[in-house]
């Protein structure tokens, strides 16, 4: 099943030697929506999310010259725009829960939802709870290297970093994680 | 020579990692504990076709979505216009109380000094604590706190307005002790905690407080959270609620916890409520339309119940129950 209609119009006209749009978003996007979905937890829209990842792509696409790679160049808007809904979607949360009431997700345990789902859900919000209480460049060296599964060479191309500093965000970054973790297990006995 | 870093040398960070945490067996270490979290959060929903086609058709609407956009900043702009104005009249009028002075007839006349402007404007600003703001002379009526009676006692019988419905400063302290209990149950994740305040919360304002309704729906989440379903439902039946607002979420609340009871009957009363009205396609709806699928299988009413199911598939495929719902249909 072709992912985009092929008599659809192209979203903007091709450069030369520059990937288009289209052809980006069809090669492309489900890694994005992979990478948001990491990035930026498990509270947020992921349509919305590469809707604005896509939209950012679009407007910078005529500054993109192939210097990097492509999946360098997508990773770091990716990150850029997962950073920034996390901020929105934190005062977000704060805002509603100055507006109404969370019934819904305190009953969610009932019968009729299966208890091993409610856990999954529940512990991925602990991973992220934690995560976000790192430096960005450490969450998201973890994230890759665990959620993501790559190599830490193929973290260091799609960052940017040199390898050697990956492994020591990486290192950093586990040290931290355990020591949140407890802080967490702590406050919630 | 390298400076230790913690535990670790900057030789040791540069080395590279072999094994991921999520790889270790469960168990009591801090890398199995912190692996078997970590699986958890590895699965994310696939971003399918279905999605890739809504995505892409939002791209080819930038217009729409740019409008969108102008509409917020507009609206934005507007508030913060309109927020600005507030609070320059809210200062002209401190300024305005504080210039006219206490002009008490059995008070000596004297200019304010700087220490004197700022207690009144203290004095002025108190009231504004509460949720629901009083009127703007509210704060001269007397009895409204001690401190002002005692302060303008005879401006304040010639200028008092009809005694006000609440006290303000009861209203506040009502209000801040269930800050409180929110605080507890939503922030600190501590239900027993909100409890034990809510409870106080009842002792000090019984059942007229101003913000009983707001104690009621903490008090069911806290009992919810504690696992004690029995007196959530207790108190849930009790209520006359309908599928408006803040009710839907009690009514679904209330609804299944019914059905976990076995008692279907009105259960499926609650979810039929529910959507009767007009239901939004939310997680509410959502388990509305699952639940009630269940109370009438439940009750042998198969046909009803893969109605239900039914309809539920063709609103929402990808919805929370999609799995089990498409499994008791056999599909």
């Amino acid at each position: 099943m072709p992912l985009v209609r092929p008599d659809a119009t192209p979203f903007i006209e091709s450069p030369s030697g520059v990937p288009d749009l289209e052809t980006l978003y069809r090669t492309h996007a489900p890694t994005v929506a992979r990478w948001a979905a990491r990035l930026a937890g498990p509270l947020v829209d992921i349509d919305d999310l590469v809707h604005e990842i896509f939209l950012v792509v679009r407007r910078r696409l005529p500054e993109f010259r192939g210097e990097a790679k492509v999946t360098t160049w997508l990773y770091r808007i990716t990150e850029r725009v997962a950073l920034e809904s996390r901020r929105k979607d934190r005062f977000r949360r704060w805002f509603s829960r100055a507006r109404h009431f969370e019934i819904e997700r305190t009953i969610a345990p009932t019968h009729l939802t299966p208890v091993d789902e409610v856990e999954r859900r529940q512990s991925s919000e602990t991973v992220y709870r934690i995560l976000d209480r790192l430096p960005a460049k450490y969450r998201n060296v973890l994230i890759l290297f665990e959620l993501e599964e790559l190599s830490g060479e193929q973290i260091a191309t799609l960052t940017g970093l040199k390898p050697a500093t990956v492994w020591v965000h990486l290192h950093r970054a586990r040290v931290r994680f355990v020591a949140e973790m407890k802080r967490d297990s702590e406050r919630r006995t | 020579m390298k400076k230790p870093r913690g535990r670790q040398t900057e030789a040791e960070e540069r080395m590279p990692i072999r094994h991921r945490w999520r790889a270790q067996p469960p168990g009591d270490s801090d890398e199995a504990r912190a692996g078997t979290l970590l699986r958890s959060a590895a699965a994310v929903q696939p971003f399918g076709a279905r999605n890739l086609a809504e995505v892409a058709a939002r791209l080819r609407s930038r217009e729409r979505h740019l409008s969108r956009k102008w509409a917020w900043q507009i609206a934005i702009a507007v508030g913060l216009l309109l927020f600005g104005g507030a609070v320059s009249a809210a200062v002209m009028h401190f300024l305005r109380v504080a210039s006219v002075g206490p002009a008490l007839p059995d008070t000596p006349v004297s200019m304010p000094t700087s220490k004197t402007v700022r207690r009144r404007h203290m004095l002025v600003a108190q009231p504004f604590v509460p949720a629901v703001s009083p009127a703007p002379e509210a704060p001269l009526v007397p009895g409204s706190t001690e401190e002002k009676s005692e302060s303008l006692p005879v401006k304040a019988s010639i200028e008092s307005p009809p005694a006000p419905l609440a006290n303000p400063s009861a209203l506040a302290q009502e209000s801040r002790l269930l800050a409180g209990a929110i605080h507890k149950l939503r922030q600190e994740r501590n239900p027993g905690r909100a409890l034990a305040m809510l409870d106080q919360h009842r002792a000090r304002f019984g059942a007229n407080g101003a913000l009983e309704p707001e104690a009621k729906v903490t008090r069911i989440e806290a009992l919810l959270r504690l696992g004690r379903h029995d007196q959530a439902l207790g108190l849930l039946d009790a209520q006359t609620l309908t599928a408006a607002g803040v009710g839907r979420e009690m009514l679904v609340a209330r609804a299944e916890l019914r059905a976990e009871k076995g008692r279907c009957g009105a259960a499926l009363n609650d979810f039929n409520l529910l959507l009767a009205a007009e239901a939004p396609p939310d997680l509410v709806t959502q388990r509305a339309m699952y639940g009630r699928a269940t109370c009438r299988a439940q009750q042998g009413d198969w046909a009803g119940a893969r109605s239900d199911l039914e309809h539920y598939l063709a609103r929402f495929p990808k919805g929370r129950f999609a799995d089990q719902a498409r499994a008791a249909m056999g599909k």
